[in-house]
């Protein structure tokens, strides 16, 4: 079982915490460097975490649990327009982003209006690319369940925020609603706005973890951070991508950064101990997102196989 | 507190929308600095036509600003010297004494110094229409305000008041006289 983790801390000294976590055959998923601090996404296996956690100490570190760590999240807006962002969407793809997800913002082209509002073939398939999304709504609550039209086609799990206390059984479309959110025309910070950046986290964090429910119903052939580790082992070029993540991970596999049309046969081609290539046991096909490709693990059903 | 001497906001079935638009509102026309001008204002939304309207009244308007209110003129052998003591006017100033006396009538020998090589006193011309400005202004934070589908507009103004009217539907004569006749209903209650 792999603990997600985020370690916080100076510069100095930071690769030996890397180089712990590989020698405990855990992952990195992402590193940030922001002048002389350093932010560290990590994969850690759960029983090794104390080792980790006496290195953090050394080192004056800090080491907080990143439950959403490798996930992507997308955080929709009816539109780009200044009505809808900067504060909430901005607010809310932060505190994802703090969590450990991978978070995406997502305005509609015509997502607005209460008998207007419409969503298109190519957006869906986008939002459908990720784990779980988050669709920001506003204050009315009529608006808010005739929206519904906006995420009815989408398969991931959608939490939906709005303004005023709807009953559940006037969304079946939705994962779960959030209130007292709503359209706002400042930045969250009293208590009360805090808190409702958590609900929406546990209510993410609730999606995503039925989504790992039902893969584990049929469990993937292998996990997406052992594809994440092959890939940038054989594919040098990845480093050469210019994404702040070059490879982002999903629960069902992950997005590499690289154009499809030039890149999908190296991936393809990436070889794992077991003697399998990564074409045999998952499709690579390209992303909506940009000219990226996108990588499904195939489950155990499909390949007969688990490592 | 308010800022504004009443402060109505009404949407029929939606409390909670209705709290919350008050906050908005407030909240973009502080960002705006407009809520000193303003002195009352009532809302009303009709979410199930749906229409958003507007009817606010104004603190009187302000005298448009002459180069004599943000500099001193001085009249000197060659023409006249004019100092500029409100910097962010200056550009404005500029222009308008450039399309006076012409380019080559107007220099400027120091930061905050013009001459003008002319026998006409430029302290009465007009450098800004300060409530030309605020009336766009205005115009822009309720069309910021008015939920962003709602984009079938219109906007009455008139000396001392507005009335802004956001619809999805097509603005009808009918739907006008009926958000009279609300905004009526809310200020005779």
């Amino acid at each position: 079982m792999l603990e997600p983790v985020m370690f916080t801390g100076g510069v100095y000294k930071h690769d030996l915490v890397i180089e712990l976590v590989e020698d405990l055959g855990g992952y990195l998923l992402q590193k940030n460097v922001t002048q002389s601090e350093v932010i560290l996404l990590l994969l850690v296996p759960a029983e090794d975490l104390r080792i980790l956690e006496d290195l953090t100490k050394e080192l004056r570190g800090e080491l907080t649990r990143a439950p959403l760590a490798g996930t992507e999240v997308a955080v929709v807006t009816p539109t780009l327009a200044i009505h809808h962002l900067p504060h909430t969407a901005c607010d809310v793809a932060e505190y994802l982003r703090r969590n450990g997800a991978k978070s995406n913002m997502i305005g509609l082209a015509r997502g607005v209006g209460r008998e207007i509002a419409q969503i298109n073939e190519y957006e869906t398939a986008l939002i459908n690319e990720h784990d779980a999304a988050v669709f920001l709504f506003g204050n009315f609550a009529r608006c808010i369940i005739k929206k519904e039209e906006l995420y009815k086609g989408i398969n991931i799990p959608v939490v939906v925020t709005g303004g005023p206390e709807i009953p559940k059984g006037e969304m079946p479309y939705a994962f779960e609603y959030v209130s007292s959110v709503g359209r706002i025309a400042h930045r969250s910070k009293k208590a009360n706005e805090i808190g409702n950046l958590d609900r929406i986290i546990a209510a993410v964090g609730r999606a995503l973890d039925k989504m790992r429910a039902d893969i584990e119903k049929d469990p993937l052939t292998t996990s997406p951070p052992r594809v994440m580790d092959a890939v940038r082992e054989q594919v040098p070029d990845i480093e050469r991508s210019y994404s702040p993540l070059p490879i982002a991970l999903n629960l069902t596999g992950c997005r590499i950064k690289l154009p499809y049309e030039e890149y999908h046969d190296a991936i393809g081609a990436v070889r794992f101990d077991e003697g399998v290539k990564l074409k045999e046991i998952a499709r690579i096909i390209p992303s909506r997102m940009k000219s990226y490709t996108l990588v499904r693990i195939l489950p155990e059903s499909e390949t007969g196989m688990v490592f | 507190m308010d800022p504004l001497e009443v402060y109505k906001v009404e949407a029929p079935g939606e409390e909670f929308g209705a709290a919350k638009y008050r906050e908005i509102i407030l909240d973009i026309l502080q960002d705006l600095g407009l809520v000193r001008s303003i002195g009352r204002l009532y809302v009303y939304i009709d979410i199930e036509k749906p229409y958003f309207a507007v009817y606010g009244m104004l603190r009187g308007s302000l005298p448009p600003l002459r180069v004599g209110d943000v500099a001193d003129v001085v009249r000197t052998q060659e023409g006249y010297q004019v100092k500029v003591n409100e910097e962010e006017h200056l550009a404005d100033m500029l222009r308008v004494l450039w399309e006076k006396y012409g380019r080559d009538k107007v220099e400027q020998p120091d930061r905050d110094l013009l001459t003008i090589s002319s026998d006409v006193s430029p302290a009465d011309l007009i450098v800004t229409d300060v409530d030309a400005e605020f009336r766009r202004d205005l115009t822009d934070a309720l069309i910021r305000i008015a939920p962003e589908g709602f984009r079938n507009r219109r906007n009455e103004m008139t000396e001392n008041s507005f009335l802004f009217i956001a619809s999805e539907e097509t603005i009808t004569p009918e739907l006008i006289e009926e958000v009279r006749e609300k905004i009526r209903g809310m200020e005779n209650a």
